[in-house]
């Protein structure tokens, strides 16, 4: 993981300012989904090589969920943005 | 009504207090616990739009006494205590566009000046203290060691910290162990 993440709001900070929450492109599902499309969403992830996107809270800085795009392999930090203005497919809540 | 009266006691009261450090220059820096007046928390309301404008109404009028530190979030701060009725008071003046919340209790403020002071505090934080990046009124909230606290720029050579107050005496050890180097006279009020 690459040391620093640019917070949209707080500038470049050093990630032990941040808390991971994972994957930030999980869906959530409707109440009645069944229990397999639960047990999914609580408990089943990926474990991707290269590209993917996180949730990270700016715990010790603005104390906004962020969406972190990076890679997994390399540790390249690609884009950083409020969670607040992605879509609501891309924050895990549906409509 | 309560059964018995609360006494307050300064946060820093038992914290270390004297010179430590490299012997006089014209480099040392001073510690100081400062009034435990109030300490409002002010959060704006969902789609409230921006109203940095409207928050310096429920300040003292003072400096830096209005402190942003993220998105919708504030610190209002000032050296005099207010009462539960006079907080409560200041509501109106935010035309129900954000609310108000005393943390008087929870957070206390330390100053640290002197010609050293950004080298002090970068030894604990990564922000960028610069005064070209971080001008006169600037605040930001960041880890100094591990301790959480909103920095805010007071003058070209002096800083407010603001902290949890369980955290207040360990910060102050902290920035007195770092500000060694240069001499440190640290004051709490006693």
């Amino acid at each position: 993981m690459a040391s620093l993440i640019a917070c949209p709001h707080c500038g470049p900070r050093p990630k032990e300012e941040f808390t991971v929450r994972g994957d930030a492109g999980i869906a959530r599902p409707v109440p009645d989904a069944g229990e397999d499309a639960w047990y999914a969403y609580v408990y089943l992830r990926d474990n991707p090589r290269g590209r993917h996107k996180e949730h990270w809270h700016h715990t010790s800085g603005c104390r906004r969920w962020l969406v972190v795009e990076r890679d997994t392999m390399t540790h390249a930090i690609y884009a950083v943005s409020d969670a607040g203005t992605q879509d609501a497919s891309t924050r895990g809540e549906t409509a | 009504m309560v059964d018995f009266a609360l006494h307050h006691r300064p946060a820093l009261a038992d914290a270390k207090s004297g010179s430590f450090g490299a012997p006089s220059t014209g480099k040392r820096i001073t510690l100081a616990a400062l009034p435990e007046g109030h300490v409002l928390q002010v959060l704006a309301a969902r789609e409230s739009g921006d109203l940095q404008s409207l928050i310096p109404r429920i300040g003292d009028g003072t400096h830096h006494a209005v402190r942003p530190y993220g998105p919708g979030q504030w610190f209002v701060i000032g050296d005099a205590p207010l009462s539960a009725a006079e907080i409560f008071a200041k509501t109106p003046l935010l035309d129900g566009k954000a609310s108000i919340s005393d943390q008087g209790h929870g957070r206390v403020r330390i100053g640290i000046s002197g010609w050293a002071v950004e080298t002090v505090l970068a030894k604990g934080t990564a922000v960028d203290l610069a005064i070209s990046n971080f001008p006169v009124g600037h605040s930001a909230m960041t880890l100094i060691g591990h301790i959480s606290a909103l920095i805010t720029r007071a003058g070209t050579e002096s800083f407010e910290l603001l902290v949890l107050r369980g955290f207040a005496e360990s910060l102050w050890d902290e920035l007195v162990q770092m500000s060694l180097e240069f001499g440190v006279d640290a004051h709490t009020g006693k």
